[in-house]
This record gives C-alpha cells, sequence and structure tokens, in this order.
C-alpha cells in the first residue's frame, strides 16, 4: 500500500514497527512528546530529559525511546516534505494502526507547526556558497607610483560567504573600480526585477 | 640608441606602437628591421616614454624629447600616443587599483529556479548565481555566490549605500 506521507511509496517496515511502540504509552504523553520532537526538527533543541519522564511510565527502555523519537521524526518531516494536510496523515497513520487518539494528537501538533516546518526544510535545503555578509568601504585614491593624478574612487567589497564544497565560512575581500562597480550593481538590480517578478 | 632606432622606424610601421598597452607586438615581424638586442630596447624605450607621458600628462611636451629624431618619426610617435592617451591611462588605473589588493576583473551571473530538493518535494525558491573572477597576483580565481531573494536584496542594498557615496564624489 502507497502513502501520500511516504511520498506515495510503501511505509518502511520500521516505521510501521514502531507504530505500535507509540500506542503504548498514553495519549497525553504522546502530544508532550511530539512537542519535543518538532522543537527538535525547527532546531529549538530537544530535551531528552523530559523525554524520559514522558516515557517513563510506559517502561519504555533508551532503544525504545531512541525509537519513538526517530519514527516522530519521520512521520513528520516526510509529511512536510510531501506537503500532507493533517486530515490525510490521520487517516493514514490510523490505517497503519496507530490508535485514534493518539493519531488525533499527533496530527493537532503537526498542523500547528505545519508552515513552520515546510519554512525551515526549505532552508535548509541544499545550497552552494550561501552568501553570509557584506561589509564595503569607498576609498578615493589621489596617486599612485603608477599615476601621478588619479582621482578615481575605488571600493573594497568583503564579501563573506559558505564555502561550496565544505559549508566552512569563506572571505573574499575584492577592490573594484567605480565604472564596474556602477555595472554590476546595474545588473544585480535587473537581476533582482527578474526574481521578483517569479512570484 | 633609441633615437638612432627610432629613425629606422617607418610609418607603416606604427602598429608596433599602437598595441601597447594589450599584447606586446611580436618579433617576427620586425626581425629584418632590428636585431634581438635593439628590438628589446626599443621596446623598453617606448614603453617608458609612453608611460612617462601619461603619468605626468605632458604629451606635448614629448614632442621636445624627441626634437634629435626627425619630424617625422616624433609626429608618428606623438600621434600614436595622442590616439591611445586614455586606454594607457586606464591600464595604468587598472595596474594602481591592483596594488595590494585583488581585483574583480569580471562577473556573471544566472537565475534559476530552484525546484526539488531532498529536503522538500516542491522548494520553488528562486536563486541568483554570481560568480566573480577576481584577480590575485596575475591570477584569476572565481568565486561564486549562490542568493535567495533576501540575501540579494541585502547585497543590493548594501552596494547601493556604497554608490551613493560614489556619486557624491563625482
Amino acid at each position: 500500500m502507497r502513502f501520500r506521507f511516504c511520498g506515495d511509496l510503501d511505509c518502511p517496515d520500521w516505521v510501521l514497527a514502531e507504530i505500535s511502540t507509540l500506542a503504548k504509552i498514553s495519549s497525553v504523553k504522546m502530544k508532550l512528546l511530539c512537542a519535543q520532537v518538532l522543537k527538535d526538527l525547527l532546531g529549538e533543541g530537544i530535551d531528552y530529559e523530559k523525554v524520559g519522564k514522558l516515557t517513563a511510565d510506559a517502561k519504555f527502555e533508551s532503544g525504545d525511546i531512541k525509537a519513538s523519537v526517530a519514527v516522530l521524526s519521520f512521520i513528520f518531516s516526510s509529511a512536510a516534505k510531501h506537503d500532507v494536510d493533517s486530515e490525510s496523515l490521520s487517516s493514514e497513520l490510523q490505517q497503519l494502526g496507530l490508535p485514534k487518539e493518539h493519531t488525533t494528537g499527533l496530527c493537532k501538533s503537526y498542523e500547528d507547526k505545519h508552515v513552520a516546518l515546510r519554512e525551515k526544510l526549505r532552508e535548509t535545503s541544499l545550497r552552494l556558497g550561501r552568501l553570509d555578509s557584506v561589509s564595503w568601504r569607498v576609498d578615493y585614491i589621489l596617486s599612485s607610483s603608477e599615476l601621478r593624478e588619479v582621482n578615481q574612487p575605488v571600493i573594497q567589497l568583503k564579501l563573506q560567504r559558505q564555502g561550496a564544497e565544505s559549508g566552512a565560512p569563506e572571505t573574499t575581500v575584492v577592490s573594484v573600480s567605480a565604472d564596474k562597480f556602477r555595472v554590476l550593481l546595474a545588473e544585480l538590480k535587473q537581476a533582482q526585477v527578474l526574481m521578483n517578478s517569479l512570484q | 640608441m633609441f633615437v638612432c632606432l627610432l629613425h629606422r622606424l617607418k610609418t607603416c610601421q606604427t602598429r608596433i606602437l599602437t598595441v601597447f598597452p594589450c599584447e606586446p607586438p611580436h618579433r617576427g615581424d620586425y626581425s629584418a628591421t632590428w636585431s634581438l638586442q635593439e628590438w628589446l630596447q626599443l621596446l623598453d624605450s617606448l614603453t617608458a616614454l609612453f608611460r612617462l607621458a601619461v603619468v605626468n600628462n605632458i604629451s606635448d611636451e614629448v614632442l621636445s624629447q624627441l626634437s634629435d629624431v626627425s619630424s617625422s618619426q616624433a609626429e608618428v610617435v606623438l600621434s600614436v600616443l595622442r590616439a591611445r592617451e586614455e586606454e594607457i591611462r586606464c591600464a595604468l588605473l587598472d595596474r594602481t587599483n591592483s596594488i595590494s589588493s585583488a581585483t574583480l576583473q569580471d562577473f556573471d551571473w544566472q537565475l534559476k529556479l530552484a525546484l526539488s530538493s531532498d529536503k522538500i518535494s516542491s522548494l520553488h525558491t528562486p536563486l541568483l548565481s554570481l560568480s566573480l573572477d577576481v584577480r590575485e597576483n596575475g591570477a584569476l580565481r572565481p568565486v561564486t555566490l549562490e542568493m535567495n531573494r533576501d540575501e540579494l536584496g541585502m547585497l543590493i542594498s548594501s552596494l547601493e549605500s556604497a554608490n551613493k557615496v560614489v556619486l557624491q564624489l563625482k
């Protein structure tokens, strides 16, 4: 059987298996667990101590805790990845054997964070050489060893970006003559107009 | 020496002068007129003369420096200098800009729409790739940036404020 939240593919076996683990904790605790997992996915960090307390009643071992966090992570991120609405997710999870109360709690949490989750996934998608910051300085060159009277402005640019391969920050410092700078700015504006017309 | 070499310069050979500051002329074209040593000396002298003229902005005074050359020869040198003065000045400006810093040689951009990724199936985000050719110590180094709408906006507003200052200078 194919599921929309799995990208119209079969549900992975391990997810199927761990859904029965989720059914062991109460629906209220499960909703709190969902909140923790969503926090993790949104980059706010997960409180493992809290997760341990939530699952203490059901006598979860550390393997069960890891599995339930993993399966919830998968459900949330995969559903957001394929932009599944909470109603469809609810019916598909019930088909997979998750009790109705559990499903309702999970889907409510998902619905609340759906937009934020998609925004986060969009943000963390692969980017090559992301621009981090720009610094500039305008100099006026009066004279030089090459030319007695220069009297020309020159723009020093410092661009900080993430390296295309390593992802480590890289800094480029470059000086741009006034003429080239004008052309660069004009062309970037032209590109911006095109970009804005795309939405 | 320079003067006597110049005496052999014919009007049809002014090409030798007009190619500075781009590619130096080919010695092969003039091997019949000058020996290798003479050729190198002539090139050095003319380069120095032209630079001096443009650096000090005294193209008319060059004529007096060439007073011991026949007037037709001097006229050739001067006409070339007048015609290319602006170009030589630009080349020297470029050299000035590249003193102790990397310079922007050229740039290209590409606007693209990212459709999908491993994180999200419908990404639909426009991205601008900006490729800068940076000349550093004579070698070209490509620098590639990728910007979304917000980052491009940040870059443009930053450059815009720099541009305001540049415009005030004029």
